[in-house]
C-alpha cells in the first residue's frame, strides 16, 4: 500500500514534496496557531517525563517511516508541546504569536542562507543594515555598528569582549595571562549571563563585582563608585559596567545617567543589558525608564521578547563608529573574506562576528514593523504596561493575594497539570518563592489578567 | 446598562477590554506566504532551468527593496510583494548549481518540522517550557553519540560550530584546571593549543573570545593532502614545552574547509593520551560521514577523542543550524563547567525531575530547538536514508574526479553537495580553484 512504504527523500517528485509541506502546514495553521492562541485550548499537555518519552517514540532506526507517521508525529509534537503564544502562558520574558513574525520566519527557514556575506545573502545583509540603524536610532544615535547574536546571553559576552579589547588591545592576541585581573560591576539583579561570560571569557567569575539594588532592585549608584574605588585598592583593573535596563526578576530599569556618569568619571565602558527593556524606547510614554541610554557604548536588546519577533531576536548596538566589532574579532579567513570580490567587501559582515554561519534574525522583525508600523508597536507595549497596572490594582482589591510563599510549587503543579495557564515562581534573595507575572503577549486583554487571579484564587483554595 | 454593551475598561489611556486581534486574518498571511514560499522556494529554486541568484549590485538592490521601516504599517498586499520580493532577490541555497558554501540543499522534512517550531516558538532550557524539544535533543545526541562510538556520554547543541569549538576550547580549559572558572586567567602559564594550519578559522576567534589569545594557537603542519602531520603535533608539543607553555589542547579536524581533508585521528589520538591533552576532533563537515558504512573510516579513531562537534545542517541538510557539540565525559563536566544555577529557571523545587532541564549546560539562556528537524528527517528517512544520501555525495565527488580536467593540488576529498537526482550529470567546480596554485 502506497501509504506505508517508507518515504525517500522526495526529491524530483514535487507533487509529493508538495502535498507533505501542505498537510503539515494544515496541522499547523489548525493545531499551533489557532488552537495553540486560544484561551478555551490548554496552555500545555502535562506529561511526566518517561511518559511522554513512551508516547512520543522518540528513537532513531535504521529505516524510514510512512507518511502518515510522519504527519501522526507532527500532531504529537504539537500537541505535548506549551503553547507559548497561549494568552495564559506567562512563563518567561518571551510570549505571543505575531503573524507577520512567523511569516518572515517561514520564509527565513525556506531560503536557509547564512548572515555572512552579500554574495550569499545580498537581502538579509541590506536588511539586517537597515534594521539595526532603526533600533540604533531608538537608542539616540545617529551613526554607530551592530550585529545580530544568537541570544542576549552572547550578546552581553561580545560586550565584554570589546570592552576588554577596547582597553587592551593586546589581548587579542597575547590573551589574559600577562594582564592584571579585571573587574567588572553589574547589579545583584543582573542576568546570569552576566557571570557566564566572565568565566568563558577567562575573566573568572570573580571578577564580577555585584553592585546593590534599592529595594526596587534598581542598581545603587553610589555602591558602584565604592565597588569600583574597592577593586582599584584590591590591584583590579575596572574595564566594564553592565546596567540592566528591565531586570529579569523584578523589571527593574537601573538609573542610566547616574550610571554613566559614573563611568565617565572612571573611564569605563558602560554597557546596558537591555535584552528585556530596550522595546520600550519604542513608547512615547514609557521611555522615560531608559533615559541616559544613549551615553552607553553598547545596548542589548531582545525584540524576540516584548516584540514577540520569535527566537532568536537579539540585536547588539554600539556607538562606536571605529569598525571596533571587526578588529576585535575580524581573521580574515580567506575563503570567505577575500579582497578581490566583485563587489564593495565592506557589506561582509562575517568578520564582525565570532561565529562563521550565522541564521538570519532580521527578516521577522522587519515584516513585523512593515506590517505595524512604529506606532503599531508602540501601542503593543503601551497595552502591557497598561495590563500591568490593571493587574497591580486588582490584586490589591483582592483578599488573600500578597507574596505567595511555601505554596508556589504547589500551585504551579496544580496550573500545568490542568493546562490552564502556565506562571514562572523564584526565590528572590531573603522573599520565599513568588509568582513572576510576566505581560508581553500582544493578543492579550484584560479578560486574561482577570482569568489568572481567579484561577489562581480557585487553585489555591484547600492551602 | 443594556444587555450586551460593554463598558469600555482604560488605563493609562489604553482600552483593556476592546476588540480582540484577529487571529484568522493573521493566519490568512501565513497561509498566503506559505503558498508564495511553496511556488518561488520550494518548487521553482529547485529547476534548473530558473537562476540561482538574481545579482543586483548593493546600491541598486537598496532601491529595489523598500528596506526603510516607517510609522505607519502597509496593506496586506504590499506586505506580500515585500515577501515576493524579498525571496526574488535572494540566493536560492536549495538550486540544484548552488555550490558556493558547505551547506546547500532543502531537506522537506526538516522544512517541515521548521514550520512546525517556528509556529510553537519555543525555548529549550527547561522541561517545563520545552518537554517535548528537549527529550527530542536528548534522544538526537544520544544517537549521534552512538555514531561516534562512545556507549554514553554528554552534549548540547549550540548557535553553530564555531560556537561549538568554542564551548571545546572552555570545556578542554575547565578540566584541565577548573578553578580556572573562578579566578580567570591573569598570573597563570601560558596555555597552548593545536591545531591543523588547515583549520577552522573559529579556532582562531575562540582563542582570542576565550582570553587565551590567537598567537598561543600554534598550527601543525599538514602533508599534500592537507592532513595534519602527527609527527609534526609531537614535535610541537615539546617544543612548547622547552619554552614553559602548557599545551592543554589538540583540536583535529575532520573535513577541513577549503580541502575536504580528514586528519588521522588515530595517530593523533596517541600522542594526545601521551601528553595527557584534550583531544576535540571539529567534524562539522564530515561528521555526516558517520552515518555511512562505507565512509567512516575517514574519521576512524574519532571515538578515542575528548569531544567532538557535527553540523548535521552541512552534509545533511538539516537547516541552518544544528551544530552539536558531543562529549564523551559521564562525570557532568559540561554542567560543572557551564552551569550559573539561576534560581529563576532551575529551581530545585520543582514538581518534576529536575535532571531534564539541562539549559543549565550551555553558554546560551534561550535556546532554539535545533535537535528537532533533524530528528523529524532522520524518523523519515531512517540511518539508511542519511546513509544514502552521504554516499551520493562522494559517490558524485568522485565522479568529479574522474571527469577528464586538469587537476592540480588534487585533494583527497572536495566537498561536494547533495543534490537531486535530476542533476546527476552537472558537473561540478566547487572551490578547486582557490585551494589549485
Amino acid at each position: 500500500m502506497a501509504d506505508s512504504k517508507p518515504l525517500r527523500t522526495l526529491d524530483g517528485d514535487p507533487v509529493a514534496v508538495e502535498a507533505l509541506l501542505r498537510d503539515v502546514f494544515g496541522i499547523v495553521v489548525d493545531e499551533a496557531i489557532l488552537k495553540g492562541t486560544s484561551a478555551s485550548e490548554k496552555v500545555c499537555e502535562w506529561k511526566e517525563p518517561e511518559e511522554l518519552k513512551q508516547l512520543l517514540d522518540l528513537e532513531l532506526q535504521s529505516q524510514g517511516e510512512s507518511r502518515e507517521q510522519i504527519l501522526e508525529r507532527c500532531r504529537a509534537v504539537i500537541h505535548y508541546s506549551v503553547k507559548t503564544g497561549h494568552p495564559r502562558f506567562f512563563n518567561q520574558l518571551f510570549s505571543g504569536l505575531d503573524p507577520h513574525a512567523l511569516a518572515g520566519r517561514i520564509i527565513t527557514e525556506s531560503l536557509n542562507t547564512s548572515q555572512y556575506t552579500y554574495e550569499i545573502a545580498p537581502v538579509f545583509v541590506l536588511m539586517e543594515e537597515e534594521v539595526l540603524k532603526k533600533l540604533r536610532a531608538l537608542v539616540g544615535w545617529n551613526s554607530g555598528d551592530g550585529v545580530f547574536c544568537p541570544g542576549g546571553s552572547i550578546s552581553n559576552m561580545y560586550a565584554m569582549n570589546l570592552a576588554r579589547f577596547q582597553r587592551y588591545p593586546d589581548c587579542k592576541q597575547r590573551g589574559l595571562r600577562a594582564l592584571p585581573p579585571l573587574a567588572l560591576f553589574t547589579s545583584k539583579e543582573c542576568h546570569y549571563s552576566i557571570t557566564k561570560g566572565a568565566a568563558f571569557l577567562g575573566l573568572g567569575t570573580d571578577s564580577v563585582r555585584v553592585v546593590k539594588a534599592d529595594e526596587r532592585g534598581r542598581m545603587i549608584p553610589e555602591d558602584l563608585e565604592r565597588q569600583i574605588i574597592l577593586a582599584e585598592a584590591e590591584g583590579s583593573v575596572p574595564f566594564l559596567v553592565s546596567a540592566t535596563s528591565g531586570t529579569t526578576v523584578l523589571g527593574a530599569f537601573d538609573p542610566l545617567d547616574a550610571i554613566a556618569d559614573v563611568c565617565q568619571r572612571h573611564g569605563l565602558w558602560f554597557h546596558v543589558d537591555a535584552a528585556w527593556g530596550g522595546s520600550v524606547l519604542l513608547s512615547r510614554t514609557h521611555r522615560h525608564l531608559l533615559d541616559g541610554i544613549q551615553r552607553a557604548d553598547s545596548v542589548a536588546w531582545n525584540p524576540h521578547k516584548l516584540l514577540a519577533a520569535g527566537l532568536q531576536c537579539s540585536a547588539l548596538l554600539l556607538r562606536d563608529t571605529s569598525n571596533l566589532l571587526k578588529r576585535c574579532h575580524g581573521s580574515q579567513a580567506s575563503y570567505l573574506f577575500q579582497q578581490d570580490k566583485f563587489y564593495d567587501v565592506a557589506l561582509d559582515t562575517g568578520d564582525k562576528v565570532v561565529q562563521c554561519g550565522r541564521r538570519v534574525d532580521c527578516l521577522k522583525l522587519w515584516l513585523m514593523w512593515k506590517a505595524q508600523g512604529g506606532q503599531g508597536l508602540e501601542r503593543r507595549i503601551d497595552q502591557a504596561f497598561a495590563l500591568t497596572r490593571y493587574l497591580v490594582e486588582e490584586i490589591k482589591k483582592r483578599e488573600g493575594f500578597e507574596l505567595v510563599m511555601e505554596v508556589a510549587p504547589v500551585l504551579k503543579e496544580r496550573m500545568v497539570k490542568k493546562g490552564t495557564m502556565m506562571i514562572g515562581y523564584q526565590p528572590h534573595g531573603t522573599r520565599a518563592n513568588f509568582f513572576r507575572m510576566v505581560v508581553a503577549n500582544p493578543i492579550l486583554a484584560q479578560a486574561d489578567i482577570d482569568f489568572l487571579l481567579g484561577e489562581l484564587e480557585l487553585l489555591g483554595q484547600d492551602l | 446598562m443594556t444587555p450586551g454593551k460593554k463598558i469600555p475598561i482604560f488605563v493609562d489611556g489604553v482600552v483593556l477590554n476592546g476588540p480582540q486581534t484577529d487571529v484568522k486574518a493573521g493566519e490568512k498571511f501565513v497561509e498566503e506566504v506559505c503558498r508564495l514560499i511553496m511556488e518561488e522556494v520550494v518548487l521553482k529554486a529547485t529547476d534548473v532551468n530558473e537562476k540561482v541568484c538574481e545579482w543586483q549590485p548593493p546600491e541598486q538592490l537598496r532601491q529595489l527593496l523598500d528596506l526603510e521601516m516607517r510609522d505607519t504599517g502597509e496593506s496586506q498586499d504590499k506586505l506580500l510583494k515585500l515577501c515576493q520580493d524579498v525571496i526574488h532577490f535572494s540566493v536560492k541555497t536549495n538550486h540544484p548549481r548552488f555550490f558556493n558554501q558547505l551547506y546547500a540543499g532543502l531537506d522537506y522534512y526538516s522544512l517541515a518540522a521548521r514550520i512546525i517550531t517556528e509556529a510553537l516558538n519555543p525555548s529549550i532550557y527547561t522541561y517545563e517550557v520545552s518537554p517535548v524539544f528537549l527529550l527530542v535533543e536528548e534522544a538526537v545526541l544520544k544517537k549521534m553519540i552512538e555514531c561516534v562510538g562512545w556507549k554514553e556520554g554528554d552534549g548540547i547543541f549550540n548557535p553553530g560550530g564555531s560556537v561549538s569549538n568554542m564551548c571545546a576550547m572552555n570545556l578542554a580549559r575547565y578540566r584541565h584546571c577548573p578553578d580556572i572558572k573562578e579566578k580567570g586567567l591573569s598570573g597563570l602559564p601560558r596555555l597552548i593549543l593545536f591545531t591543523s594550519a588547515e583549520c577552522h578559522y573559529s579556532m582562531k576567534k575562540a582563542a582570542s573570545f576565550l582570553g587565551i589569545g590567537t598567537q598561543n594557537v600554534y598550527f601543525v603542519e599538514t602533508d599534500g593532502r592537507g592532513k595534519m602531520i602527527p609527527e609534526d603535533l609531537e614535535k610541537q608539543i615539546w617544543q612548547a614545552r622547552q619554552e614553559g607553555a602548557v599545551p592543554f589542547l589538540v583540536c583535529a579536524t575532520s573535513g577541513t574547509t577549503v580541502l575536504g581533508a580528514f586528519d588521522p585521528l588515530d595517530e593523533i589520538a596517541e600522542v594526545c593520551e601521551r601528553h595527557g591533552l584534550w583531544l576535540h576532533v571539529d567534524a562539522s563537515w564530515g561528521g555526516s560521514a558517520l552515518v555511512s558504512r562505507k565512509h567512516r573510516w575517514l574519521l576512524h579513531g574519532i571515538h578515542r577523542a575528548d569531544s567532538v562537534a557535527w553540523n548535521p545542517h552541512k552534509m545533511l541538510m538539516a537547516g541552518i543550524q544544528c551544530s552539536a557539540l558531543l562529549v564523551k565525559d559521564k562525570s557532568d563536566l559540561l554542567k560543572k563547567c557551564y552551569s550559573a544555577k539561576a534560581t529563576y529557571l532551575f529551581q530545585q523545587d520543582k514538581f518534576y525531575d529536575v535532571s531534564y532541564d539541562t539549559g543549565d549546560k550551555s553558554i546560551q539562556c534561550s535556546r532554539r530547538p535545533d535537535a528537532f528537524k533533524f530528528w523529524m528527517t532522520w524518523k523519515a528517512l531512517g540511518t539508511s536514508g542519511l546513509e544514502e544520501r552521504v554516499n551520493r555525495a562522494f559517490a558524485l565527488s568522485r565522479y568529479v574526479h574522474s571527469l577528464p580536467v586538469r587537476w592540480s593540488a588534487i585533494p583527497e576529498f572536495v566537498p561536494i553537495l547533495h543534490w537531486p537526482k535530476s542533476c546527476i550529470k552537472t558537473l561540478a567546480a566547487v572551490q578547486y580553484s582557490r585551494s589549485a596554485p
